[in-house]
């Protein structure tokens, strides 16, 4: 009797080895929305999910675009105040952008294109403007200059939304919802640093998250495990330049004194549910700088950061705490 | 035991170890050193870095760009390129397998290829 269970427990064994095929990754990689994207999903629809996403990548950036003359934002910012007609995801992204700008006090403001552009970061021919300018500048920027109404979207001559600080999120949000409907439930995406997951690896342990170091190109300062969430990180490492004075000068713009920020943050990152919010809340937090940040979270919630600070040190909120790792000789403190 | 019964056994034995041996393939863990350069969703070169020797490569992308990749004891890098901003020869030498080597104006990847 004992013999003849050999070979069935051999073709168990067999069997359960081949189900691994059915795990096979499937990934792509995009150019799109000005970075590369890598996109990795598990299981039998994952061809089919991975192409449906490109798509809608590829939809998304032509509408929101704000360099590409046909697109929904290019339309609005030329339109000298004219209420103009939009997609249901346009609609959708800048309100979003609008909420979470008035959430954070301003803090988030997707008007700051002008002096993005005036500092020379949408040409790479970067410049420190005189104060004048960007005291003129800084007159055109203003949320509440953003009228949305019945579908339309319209911004005084002047104005001009900009939506790089929510759109990698918000596209993010709306792949992860493809694959979600093709029935993947292992995947993986990073859209330009950010990070969205849909369930767990196949093997059913927690993705694992690389946070790059603001300190040293191309290396991690540490990582952090997750599963169903979106990792997204705002830093100063990324874009910056060093004006002839010799002072370090980052792209994110604080739309209240229209000077890059300096509040001795290096990179924030949130961990959250939606792509879009931890994209719109990375650039705020980054923009409040600690306190305001802590103060924040405190009041609000839902969410998880992780801080870096240019002397090296981290900061970090409870819930996040026992799924990080950090490089050696970097202690993280739990912010209260 | 029948010879119909050892048949199937020694049936069973082979798959089983076949599928072993592909499980062990593909699952080998992840502390890989399997560097492969990608270029618009062709896969150029597959580098086991930690047999390469010392070696640079020149890939030109479809719209002329050039990008020079060094292999130096076991590190891999972009050490020149024509583009614009030169990020990629910012990014350094590949060290993670979530933050790969990008020259976004050729469309050129150098990643940790995944098990």
């Amino acid at each position: 009797m004992k013999m003849k269970k050999i070979p069935a427990i051999f073709i168990s064994a067999a069997i359960l080895l081949c189900g691994c095929g059915k795990n096979n990754a499937h990934s792509k990689d995009i150019f799109a929305m000005d970075t590369y994207m890598s996109l990795k999903a598990y299981g039998k629809n994952a061809e089919k999910a991975l192409s449906a996403s490109e798509e809608e990548i590829f939809r998304l950036e032509n509408i929101f675009s704000v360099t590409k003359d046909s697109s929904e934002i290019r339309q609005i910012n030329r339109s000298g105040g004219e209420p103009v007609k939009v997609s249901l995801q346009t609609f959708e992204i800048i309100s979003l952008a609008k909420e979470y700008g008035e959430k954070t006090g301003g803090a988030l403001d997707i008007t700051v294109y002008p002096l993005l552009r005036e500092w020379g970061f949408t040409t790479g021919e970067n410049k420190i403007p005189d104060k004048e300018t960007i005291e003129k500048l800084l007159e055109s920027v203003d949320l509440c200059r953003i009228s949305t109404e019945n579908g339309a979207v319209s911004v005084p001559s002047g104005t001009e939304i900009d939506l790089g600080a929510i759109a990698k999120g918000y596209a993010g949000d709306k792949v992860t919802e493809i694959m979600r409907g093709c029935g993947v439930d292992s995947a993986i995406i990073s859209l330009g640093g950010n990070v969205q997951t849909i369930g767990t690896k196949p093997d059913g342990s927690m993705w694992r998250v690389g946070i790059a170091s603001p300190f040293s190109a191309g290396e991690e300062i540490g990582a952090v495990s997750v599963a169903d969430k979106a990792v997204v990180t705002s830093g100063n490492y990324e874009r910056y330049f060093i004006g002839s004075n010799g002072k370090r000068y980052c792209h994110i713009i604080d739309p209240k004194s229209g000077y890059p920020v300096d509040n001795g943050l290096a990179s924030v990152t949130v961990i959250g549910e939606s792509g879009a919010v931890c994209d719109a809340l990375s650039t705020a937090l980054f923009v409040m700088g600690y306190e305001k940040a802590a103060e924040f979270y405190r009041e609000n919630g839902g969410f998880e950061i992780i801080m870096i600070f240019s002397d090296k040190s981290v900061k970090l909120t409870a819930g996040i705490e026992k799924n990080t790792v950090f490089a050696d000789g970097i202690a993280a403190e739990v912010i209260n | 035991m029948s010879r119909k019964v050892k048949l199937i056994a020694a049936v069973t034995a082979v798959i089983f170890i076949l599928s072993a041996i592909g499980t062990a393939i593909v699952l080998k863990p992840s502390g890989s050193r399997t560097a492969e350069i990608v270029q618009n969703d062709k896969v150029l070169y597959v580098l086991d870095l930690k047999k390469e020797k010392d070696r640079s490569i020149t890939v030109i992308s479809p719209d002329g760009g050039k990008n020079v990749i060094t292999i130096e004891n076991g590190e891999i890098f972009i050490s020149e390129a024509d583009c614009p901003d030169k990020t990629c020869i910012k990014m350094g030498k590949l060290r993670s397998e979530s933050l790969p080597i990008v020259c976004l104006p050729h469309k050129l990847i150098i990643r940790i290829r995944n098990s």
